[in-house]
This record gives C-alpha cells, sequence and structure tokens, in this order.
C-alpha cells in the first residue's frame, strides 16, 4: 500500500511536470510560425484561405485564431495593451481602429502604402485620421450599398430607391400587393442597430458628434431619422428588433422581403442558386437620400501589426503580399470585397461580379464612424436605446435624449 | 502553534498570492470616489444590479419548489430512486457553457426545436422571440438556471430527507397523519438546516452568474439580460475601464459576503 | 399520491432533463438539412460523423480537449499536494478563524479577482499559457481541497497516529502511512470535484487565454458562436465532446456528491 502510495505520488508529479513544461515550452518552436487574429465570419474566410497559402509559399506555420465579432474586440485590446504579443497580425473592424492604435500599440507601416488603394478605406489607416503615419493595411472594402428586388420595382412601376420616402412608399406597396414584407431592417442592440441606423442619421442631416467633438444626436433631424427606421421596421418582419446581419439576409435571399441595407459580403450570396430564391433579381444601388445625398457607412476591415508581436518583419511581409493586387484579386474571386481600384476596374472581375461599378461607387464616397476610441463605448449605449425605440418600448424623443445624455457622460468621463 | 504552520504553510502561500493580494490591487484600483459617485448615477449599473436580484429570486424560489417536490416525490420511490436520481442530475454535471448551448439550440427562433415543434404543429411562432426578444429574454434565460440547477437543490434536499431520523414520522404515521400534515408539521421543519444552506449556497452562485448568460444572449438584446458580472467584464475588457470594473466588484463583493456569513452560520450551527 | 402517479410524474421531471442533452446529441449527428427540419426529427435521421471530424480533426478541438485535461489534472494534482496536508494540520490543530477564512476565498466572485489576476499573470509572462491558467485553477480548488478533505480527517480517530508516535514515528511518517490510506475515499472525490470544476470553467479561461495553444473546450465551444450564424455542428460536436469526461468523473464521485456540493455540511 505504502509501495504503490509512492508510485502514484510519483506519477503524479511526473504529469505535473509534464503540464507544467507544456505550458512553458511553448515558446521554443523552430519552425518560423505567424499567428492570426481574424473574425468568425464572411469577412475573415479570404483572409483565412490566404494565409494558408502565404504559409505554403513560406515555409511559415499559420495558427489562425477566429473570434466572434464582439470577442474578438476584447482580446485584440487586451493583447494590443498588454504587448503580450500572441498575435502577430490583427484583423480590425475600422471603427475599432482609433481604440486599438491609441499609446503606440501597433507597429507603423514600414513604408506608406503604393498604388491604388481607394482613398476612403487608406485614410482610416493613418492615425491622426487622413493625415498622420499609417499603422494598418485595408483588406475588405466593406460600404454599404442598398439591396432590392428590382423585378418587383419594375412590375409596379416603383421609383427608383433614390430617397428614403421613394423606400417607404414601395415598402408600403410591395407589402400590400405581394406575400412579403415591405423592408427588413435589424436592430439588435449594438452594433447591428448602430450600423444600420448611421446611413439613415447622416441622410437626414444628422451627426453623433459635431465639428466640436461634442454629441448632437438629440436633433430634430436625429429624431426624424429614427422616425423613419421605425416607419420602416413597421413593415419588416416582427422580432426585427433583435436582428443581426443573417436574418437579414436570409430573408432577402427567401423572398420575404424585397429591400433593405446590407454590406458587400452579401452579394455572392444572393446570387448564388444553391443560397437563394431570388438570383439575379437583386439589384445594388447606393443608399437612398433624404435631405442630404446618402452616404454609404464604411466599414473595412484593416490588417495591423501589434507592437508586442515578435514576428513583425514577417507579419508586415504578410499583409504587403495579401493586399498586393494579384492577391486582392485572388481574394476578390473567393468573395471578399477588394481595396483596390485596379482591381474593380478589371474587365473580367466586372464581368464576374455584376454589382462591382456600384460597390465601387459606394466605396468612394463612403463615410466612416466617428474617429473616437471612444466608439465602442458610444456604440453601446446607443445601440441600446435605439433598439429600444425599435422595439416600441421607448419614443424616439426620449430614446435620442437619453442617448445624447449617456454619449455625453462617456466624453465627460475621459477628459 | 509551531506544529502546524509547516502542514498549512504551503496552501496558505498560493491562497494569500491569489486570493488575498489581488484583492488588496483591486482596493487599489477601483476604491475611488469618482468612481463610486459615478455608481450611484450609472443607470446602467443599477438596472444590472436589479436583474440580477430579480434572476436570483425568481431562479432561486423556482429552483427551491420544484427541487422540494422532486425530492419528496423520488424519496418515496423506493429502490427506483436510484435510477431516477441519477438521470435527474446530469443538468447539473454538464459544463455551464455546454448546457447554455443546448438552451440556445432550443431556443432559436428560426432553427431552434422549441419553435420547430410549435411550427410543426401549425402554430405562428414569428412573434415568438424567445431570448432574442427583450420581452422573454430574463425569463428564457430564468428557465434556463432552473433546468440546469434545480437537480443541485433536489440532490442536496434529497440527502437531508434520507438522513432524517425516523422516528417522529413512524409515531405521526401511527397516529393517522396524512402525508401532508407528516410533511408540513414534521418533515420541513427537520430538514431546515439544510433547506437553508442549499438555498444560501444556489443564491450566492446565481448572484455571480455569467457563463450561461454570455453563451445565451451575451447580456442582450439590449440590456435586458445583462447582469451585474457581465457589465462589470464588458466595462473591464470591452471599454478598458479597469478602475470602475473594480469597483463595481467591490459591491457585488459586499452583497455577497453578507450572504456568505449567513451561511458560515448555519453551517456552524451543524 | 398514487405510486402510478408519482412514476409517471418522476419519469416526466426525467425527461425534461434528459431532453436537452439528447436534443445537442441528435444535433451533433445529424446532417445540416435535418438540423432544423420542421418537424423536429428526434428519431429518424441518417447520422453523420462529419461535424465530430470537423471539429476534431480539421479544427482545434483537439488542442482545446488536450488543454482542458492538462489544465484540470495539473490543477488537480496540485491543489491536492498542497491542500491535503494543510486540511491535516487544520483537522489535528484546529484553527478555526482561518478554516473560515479560508472557505469565505471559495465565496470570492470570481470577477472581483479576474481583473488583478489578470494583471498579474501579464506582468509575470504568463498570459495565454497553461502555466498559468493552472496556476489559477490550483487557487480555485484548494479552499476547497482544504474544507472538503478537513471533514474526511475529522472523521478519522487520532488515537491511531498517536498511537503511531507513542512508538517513535514522526507525525509526518504517521500522517503518510496511516492517516492518508483511510481517506482514500474521500481524496479521490475531492480530486473528482477538482477535475470537474477546473474542466467547467469559463471565466478566466476566456480572459486569460488568448490562442489555440491555451485556450480550453468552453472557450472554443463559446467561440462557435459568431455574430452571423452559430456553426451548430461543430459547436453541439464539442459540448458532446466536453460532457463525456464530466460524467464519468462524476460517476466515479457519486457517492460524495452531496459532501461535496455542500462543502462538507451534508454527509449525503
Amino acid at each position: 500500500m505504502i509501495h504503490s502510495q509512492n508510485v502514484t505520488i510519483r506519477r503524479l508529479t511526473a504529469l505535473l511536470l509534464a503540464a507544467l513544461l507544456a505550458g512553458c515550452g511553448k515558446s521554443s518552436n523552430p519552425t518560423p510560425s505567424l499567428t492570426i487574429a481574424v473574425n468568425a465570419g464572411v469577412e475573415g474566410t479570404a483572409l483565412k484561405t490566404a494565409a494558408q497559402e502565404w504559409g505554403r509559399q513560406n515555409a511559415t506555420r499559420i495558427e489562425v485564431v477566429e473570434l466572434p465579432y464582439n470577442n474578438l474586440f476584447e482580446k485584440l485590446l487586451m493583447d494590443l495593451t498588454s504587448r503580450t504579443g500572441s498575435y502577430d497580425v490583427v484583423m480590425m473592424d475600422d471603427p475599432w481602429f482609433p481604440k486599438l492604435v491609441e499609446g503606440g500599440n501597433l507597429t507603423p507601416l514600414p513604408e506608406d502604402p503604393a498604388g491604388d488603394f481607394i482613398r476612403s478605406c487608406l485614410d482610416v489607416c493613418r492615425h491622426p485620421y487622413q493625415a498622420g503615419k499609417y499603422y494598418a493595411l485595408p483588406y475588405v472594402g466593406n460600404s454599404q450599398l442598398f439591396f432590392y428586388r428590382k423585378d418587383l420595382f419594375d412590375k409596379y412601376h416603383l421609383a427608383p430607391p433614390d430617397t428614403w420616402d421613394q423606400v417607404l412608399t414601395a415598402a408600403k406597396t410591395i407589402q400590400a400587393k405581394e406575400k412579403m414584407y415591405g423592408y427588413v431592417a435589424r436592430a439588435a442592440p449594438g452594433n447591428a442597430v448602430v450600423t444600420d441606423f448611421m446611413p439613415i442619421l447622416w441622410a437626414f442631416g444628422g451627426n453623433i458628434l459635431n465639428a466640436d467633438g461634442d454629441p448632437a444626436i438629440n436633433t430634430v433631424n436625429g429624431v426624424a431619422a429614427l422616425r423613419l427606421m421605425i416607419e420602416l421596421g413597421k413593415y419588416s418582419p416582427p422580432g426585427y428588433a433583435g436582428f443581426n446581419a443573417d436574418e437579414v439576409s436570409a430573408h432577402l435571399l427567401q423572398a420575404t422581403a424585397p429591400m433593405s441595407i446590407n454590406w458587400p459580403a452579401w452579394i455572392a450570396a444572393m446570387d448564388d442558386p444553391a443560397r437563394s430564391k431570388v438570383v439575379g433579381k437583386i439589384d445594388f444601388a447606393q443608399v437612398p437620400s433624404a435631405m442630404k445625398k446618402g452616404q454609404a457607412e464604411l466599414g473595412t476591415w484593416l490588417l495591423g501589426v501589434p507592437s508586442g508581436s515578435r514576428n513583425a518583419d514577417r507579419a508586415f511581409q504578410f499583409i504587403t503580399w495579401a493586399t498586393a493586387p494579384e492577391q486582392m484579386k485572388t481574394a476578390a474571386l473567393r468573395g471578399n470585397p477588394p481595396t483596390r481600384r485596379s482591381v474593380f476596374e478589371s474587365a473580367d472581375l466586372k464581368q464576374k461580379f455584376r454589382a462591382f461599378p456600384a460597390q465601387l461607387a459606394s466605396l468612394e464616397t463612403a463615410r466612416p464612424r466617428p474617429r473616437t476610441p471612444l466608439w465602442n463605448e458610444i456604440e453601446n449605449a446607443f445601440g441600446i436605446y435605439l433598439s429600444k425605440a425599435n422595439a416600441g418600448s421607448m419614443t424616439p424623443q426620449e430614446a435620442m435624449k437619453r442617448a445624447q445624455d449617456e454619449i455625453e457622460a462617456i466624453l465627460r468621463r475621459s477628459q | 502553534m509551531k506544529g502546524r504552520l509547516p502542514w498549512i504553510a504551503p496552501a496558505m502561500v498560493l491562497l494569500l498570492a491569489l486570493s488575498i493580494f489581488p484583492l488588496i490591487y483591486s482596493l487599489k484600483l477601483g476604491l475611488k470616489p469618482a468612481h463610486f459617485e459615478r455608481m450611484f448615477h450609472d443607470r446602467l449599473f443599477h438596472i444590472a444590479l436589479w436583474q440580477t436580484l430579480l434572476f436570483t429570486a425568481l431562479a432561486l424560489i423556482a429552483e427551491f419548489v420544484l427541487g422540494l417536490s422532486l425530492a419528496l416525490l423520488i424519496d418515496g420511490l423506493g429502490r427506483a430512486a436510484r435510477l431516477f436520481r441519477a438521470g435527474l442530475l446530469m443538468p447539473m454535471l454538464l459544463p455551464p457553457v455546454v448546457a447554455a448551448v443546448a438552451w440556445r439550440l432550443i431556443f432559436n427562433p428560426q432553427f431552434g426545436v422549441l419553435n420547430g415543434t410549435l411550427k410543426g404543429f401549425g402554430l405562428d411562432t414569428s412573434h415568438l422571440t424567445w431570448t432574442n426578444g427583450e420581452g422573454a429574454a430574463l425569463l428564457c434565460v430564468v428557465l434556463v438556471d432552473i433546468w440546469e440547477w434545480t437537480p443541485f437543490l433536489f440532490l442536496l434536499l434529497s440527502a437531508g430527507l434520507q438522513s432524517l431520523p425516523q422516528e417522529p414520522l413512524e409515531a405521526a404515521r401511527v397516529d393517522g397523519a396524512s402525508w401532508w400534515q407528516t410533511t408540513r408539521d414534521i418533515t420541513l421543519p427537520l430538514l431546515k438546516p439544510v433547506v437553508l444552506l442549499a438555498l444560501l449556497l444556489r443564491s450566492m452562485d446565481l448572484m455571480r452568474i455569467f457563463d450561461q448568460i454570455f453563451i445565451l444572449t451575451q447580456g442582450g438584446p439590449g440590456f435586458a439580460t445583462e447582469t451585474v458580472s457581465l457589465y462589470i467584464y464588458r466595462t473591464a475588457f470591452r471599454f478598458g475601464n479597469f478602475g470602475y470594473a473594480a469597483a463595481m466588484s467591490f459591491v457585488m463583493l459586499a452583497i455577497t459576503t453578507v450572504m456568505a456569513r449567513s451561511l458560515m452560520r448555519v453551517m456552524k450551527t451543524k | 399520491m398514487k405510486r402510478a402517479a408519482q412514476f409517471a410524474v418522476a419519469t416526466v421531471a426525467l425527461l425534461a432533463a434528459l431532453a436537452p442533452v439528447y436534443w445537442l446529441i441528435t444535433i451533433s449527428l445529424k446532417q445540416e438539412g435535418d438540423q432544423f427540419a420542421v418537424p423536429p426529427l428526434w428519431f429518424h435521421f441518417a447520422p453523420t460523423v462529419q461535424h465530430y471530424l470537423k471539429a476534431f480533426q480539421s479544427g482545434a478541438f483537439t488542442r482545446y480537449f488536450a488543454n482542458s485535461i492538462v489544465t484540470a489534472t495539473a490543477s488537480t494534482v496540485l491543489a491536492l499536494l498542497l491542500g491535503v496536508p494543510a486540511a491535516y494540520g487544520l483537522s489535528r490543530f484546529p484553527w478555526p478563524k482561518l478554516s473560515f477564512w479560508i472557505l469565505s476565498t471559495r465565496m470570492l466572485p470570481p470577477i472581483v479577482t479576474i481583473i488583478p489576476v489578470f494583471l498579474m499573470l501579464r506582468e509575470a509572462h504568463l498570459l495565454n499559457s497553461l502555466a498559468g491558467l493552472t496556476i489559477v485553477y490550483t487557487g480555485f480548488n484548494l479552499p476547497f481541497v482544504v474544507w472538503m478533505m478537513q471533514s474526511f480527517f475529522d472523521d478519522v480517530p487520532r488515537d491511531l497516529e498517536e498511537a503511531a508516535m507513542l512508538d517513535g514515528e514522526s507525525r509526518f511518517g504517521a500522517f503518510l502511512r496511516i492517516v492518508l490510506p483511510l481517506v482514500t475515499p474521500g481524496l479521490s472525490a475531492t480530486a473528482v470535484f477538482c477535475l470537474i470544476v477546473a474542466w467547467n470553467e469559463f471565466l478566466f479561461a476566456l480572459i486569460l487565454t488568448q490562442t489555440e495553444s491555451a485556450m480550453t473546450m468552453p472557450v472554443g465551444i463559446a467561440a462557435q458562436v459568431t455574430q452571423y450564424e452559430i456553426k451548430w455542428g461543430a459547436m453541439s460536436a464539442a459540448g458532446v465532446a466536453a460532457m463525456v469526461p464530466v460524467l464519468l468523473f462524476a460517476t466515479a464521485a457519486q457517492k460524495y456528491l452531496v459532501r461535496g456540493l455542500s462543502l462538507g455540511a451534508v454527509k449525503g
């Protein structure tokens, strides 16, 4: 009994040591490696494939960490501020950039990006915005488009969706005459509802922050914009106050709704017979106008290199390769919206992707969300009230007022 | 005094490092008047606190009633009780993340089995948004906790029932008392210490609920299922406000300390 | 209440407890088209193992599973190595205030210590490492080990070791050769509880790990819930895989389940 106990103790100690060594010994790795953090969604797919390819070509071991949107931001924030160096290349949604670039947590590009990158995509890679050094390269050229059923618009002789009023009229008509809803919005709190609301807000002349950087949403224009969104919501499927992008697309694909704001990443699905009941029937227009001309919201995904990374050179090699014209073209063929003009204008791609001209036009005039490191907090607070207003548990005036108060508090605290 | 030191020293060192030291660090980070002032005005924090208390109360009452009923029921089943007991324990043993995942599968409005079954009966489920709808989300989360942790109360109360002295019950039976009378007048009072213990243990775990809500709704939709733990997590790790998060966690600590003290007192009287 | 009715109700309760788990298992074995069929397919579907293959062969779950095993085992062993002697010490030289304090650390809401622990591990360069996670889990399990084992040691009369010590045996020797063998069942049960706690843990693993090399099963499963879609197949396959060890552990310790859950207060 004593002997067996000693043996057990020895075995357990050995196991323990092995466990600890396994944890400590990870740094002594002979093969060169690169760890990439990507978004677990359509945007990350093309980058993942490109990374695997590059890894094979350069005898480098690629580790891809795929995380859901919110958790990706949290992990990036943690890694960048702690300089843990767990990630060599990080994929960032452009609104996150001002927060993540703070404190020198991203390494500036060794040389300025050359070539035909679209201006709006490059601007968000600079800190300060539009003026400073470059800290990232744009990979996913995302800016909003208005998806609508051209066939139904033609059938009922509806005016094209150039203004939000025309959109509303069309929604009413189609809902009355067809067996479908008139519109589909997404109003799940947080990123979903804010992203859908911004273009409407801007079209009505509203803003989140004014020129002085003070909150300016609680204005007549702001409330009017929210009213329109709720009005459109009346023609949306019930429960839209909890919808995210995939529910919106599902309704378009299943022909249960005829129009919506959406991102280019979903264009491929619309024309895919395996997933879509409306192949070839959806057209892609610019975001509708109201008092002001419609401006698409920019949502590019950027590739950056954390300052804590131990493989910075390799990381820059990779992102330069991935954003080079030939690779952008390959990625485009895999469904990734490009960020270079030449790719948009290449003849064979234009033939394959009928929405390219619309995408390019949208991208060139797109407007990014406010460049403040507090964006996440602002979006969180704003999103709660926007969603409540859409769910009907708050009036638009009340929602805008509360949101304004909350954003003021956020800005005040950061001083 | 000297005799015990070598026995307990290594454990104490680790505990000091992982419990006391972080606590002091947390104090330094969070104990600033500015944070408490902010907490006083922070509407979202108040809502989170309220929702946590509501969640705790609803889940606790339901779990207790169901757990007690099951314990009384299974107790009377004789030999077969063992089989039932083993099966009924399963929800409690799962990793909470897995339980939450299973229920996400059930609640999903488009693809879940709940709406799927109802649709199969011909019902229109377009308004049944379960965890996606602000109204029902909190109740759905409570339901998941009830499913997962009623076995805990069942197990403890069952053990309590089995360890009860048999003579008073026999005596009552001989005197012709009905099942309900016996239960109400003899069983339940004798069970009180175990009941208190179970309630306190469970309520402390309920107050700091995180895993299930993170997976089921991440605090949404909006703020509908936000609890204190989630709000602290978000404040620290999404907005980077570590100091304020630490301050809020102290309020949590204060509340659970009060609960823990009561628990200790109950356990000591055993 | 009549016996038959009792059995009926008990059976309904049993089904309610097991149905969600059963559903999870079926989702993990169904083809994608079948997963969302209306009316739902409870029994009649063509099973497939593609989700398991995808999660474990091409996915990272083999790594997550291994990480979970390593951290759970190592932290349990460490907690026992440190906690059992401490429990013995507190049993033979009672110090109620200390025992109380040790137990109260178990009551700390994790969210209170997580921020400082995160910052501490960052300083020590132990973030995103199995070693760091193991240390944290040992800290979790230690108070529990002390409290549980103390109750088992209290059940062992002192005369046995005292007789041995009168014969010239050292206290440590008596502990090792006489007392310890008598509490082996308690040791096993405590070990199992520690394994379960570490295996199921989510919050600390979520915050303290960043890449595959350190992520555990719960974190891996949570990562399948994305903003746009939920990878039902991988998620359910991983969920089922994560369930199995816990159920095995629990079956091994079922005799002491009640004592463990009530922290030694109720001797089930």
